[in-house]
């Protein structure tokens, strides 16, 4: 048996989260798996290694996709953070309303909503881009979707946001934002039918939980883990096509060129920056990776970022090329628990793409400015200097 | 070989179609439709494709 690579890198510093390409590089050189002191957590670096554990799921349970138990123990009994075969029951309840089958009569509107948002910013000629583009446009697909309405609307930035910073270790980040998580998951368990509009998403979930489709109570679980788990991660993507489109406008230009290249530019924004940097397991059994040990019980973080960046799978892993389409990059996870709202985020992210690349040549930019995460990656503001439409 | 699908697993997110739409399409309803079962040769590597692009692994080649 070989030794266990080990590090005293921490993951969670704010130096690795806001640029952890660095970091990943050398882990992923130690070997696939490595221990990280600090954290006490084993990291996957290597895309064979995290594609095949994201598959295992008796090996790595979705026990603990955490850093701190308080939130385990708040996630139990939802999908995200279940094992089959409840987390099969679960994950039905959740994707009936939200699967491409049950989304596909959307796509109309959601081109027409992006067409008009972009054009509105081209005529502006500056703005900035993360607040009125990468925010405004999931927010207003998500709550017209769900059928939120008030208050909720309002707070759907800050609850989402909470929702992924308390998956963090024991930190500041976490403590500070487990109040504003609270409140969310507060909403979340006595929100009735009635409090969503009628022939919205979230209505039709609630119909489920009426006629039996889904277990009692569970309706406002389904409905937390939209919120918790889509418009976050979703935000970070679309500001990530912003910004890598105005970085580089040799891309843009391709797919302003062929526009059915949107997909896959969209999967190549995906693999080059994925929204999460690292999301949990817990490994049920002693594991072996090419010899070396993960031990039963042990905390594992997958580190998506890395295995989309590793030279053994992807050539010239470090350049953003729309044209290479990985379609089977590491960012939406993959298998049982493979992201369920990716339909959405597909409809969302090529209507994007789609409304850039028809009315805007290139963009200037100014710097793009990051905050600290402990889950999420993504750019905090964005300015757009000056549109030079197509 | 042959193409099997976990019929439960499948959220109809359409990849397989693109990456091999000569063995499987989403019929109107969304719902994934293999036109052939058995593969050979060339198909049998796009089946193969197919399976491996599937987001939630409902796909496989045996």
């Amino acid at each position: 048996m070989a030794t266990t690579p080990t590090s005293d890198i921490d993951l969670f510093a704010d130096e690795v989260v806001l640029d952890p390409y660095p970091v990943y590089a050398e882990l992923r050189e130690q070997g696939p798996v490595v221990h990280l002191r600090m954290n006490d957590v084993h990291v996957l670096t290597r895309y064979d290694t995290i594609r095949g554990a994201l598959a295992d799921w008796e090996s790595f349970s979705s026990t603990s996709i955490a850093f701190n138990p308080m939130a385990n123990e708040a996630l139990t009994g939802t999908s995200l953070a279940s094992d089959p075969p409840e987390h099969t029951r679960l994950r039905a309840a959740l994707t009936e309303n939200l699967s491409p089958r049950a989304l596909r009569g959307l796509k109309g509107r959601i081109e027409a909503k992006a067409d008009a948002l972009v054009a509105e910013l081209v005529e502006k000629g500056s703005f900035e881009a993360i607040d009125a583009l990468a925010r405004a446009f999931p927010l207003e697909v998500v709550a017209d979707l769900i059928g939120f309405t008030g208050h909720v609307r309002d707070n759907m930035l800050r609850w989402g946001q909470a929702a992924m910073q308390v998956l963090g270790p024991t930190n500041q980040r976490t403590a500070e934002n487990f109040p504003v998580a609270g409140e969310l998951y507060e909403w979340c368990s006595q929100v009735e039918a009635t409090d969503l509009t009628e022939g919205s998403v979230g209505r039709g979930i609630f119909d489920a939980e009426a006629r039996g489709a889904i277990p009692p109570g569970t309706a406002g679980h389904i409905i937390h883990q939209y919120l918790g788990a889509g418009v976050d991660t979703t935000i970070a993507a679309i500001g990530n096509i912003v910004a890598l489109f105005a970085r580089h406008p040799d891309q843009l230009a391709l797919v302003r060129a062929n526009p059915s290249l949107a997909p896959a530019a969209f999967n190549e924004v995906l693999r080059f920056w994925p929204p999460i940097n690292a999301w949990g397991r817990r490994a049920t059994r002693d594991v072996d990776i090419d010899g070396v040990v993960i031990p039963e019980g042990a905390q594992v973080a997958i580190l998506l970022g890395a295995g989309n960046r590793d030279p053994r799978h992807y050539e010239n892993p470090d350049a953003f090329l729309v044209e290479r389409n990985p379609v089977d990059h590491l960012s939406f996870g993959y298998g049982p628990h493979g992201c369920a709202g990716q339909g959405l985020a597909r409809l969302e992210a090529h209507a994007v793409i789609g409304a850039l690349s028809r009315r805007v040549d290139h963009l200037v930019v100014g710097p793009e400015v990051r905050v600290p995460g402990n889950t999420t990656r993504s750019i905090e503001e964005l300015p757009v200097l000056e549109v030079i439409p197509a | 070989m042959r193409i099997v699908l976990d019929r439960p697993r499948c959220e109809g997110h359409g990849l397989c179609e693109e990456a091999a739409p000569q063995l499987m399409h989403l019929d109107d309803d969304g719902e994934l439709v293999l036109d052939r079962e058995e593969v050979e040769g060339a198909d049998a590597a796009l089946a193969n494709a197919a399976a491996r692009v599937c987001p939630v692994a409902a796909l496989r080649v045996i």
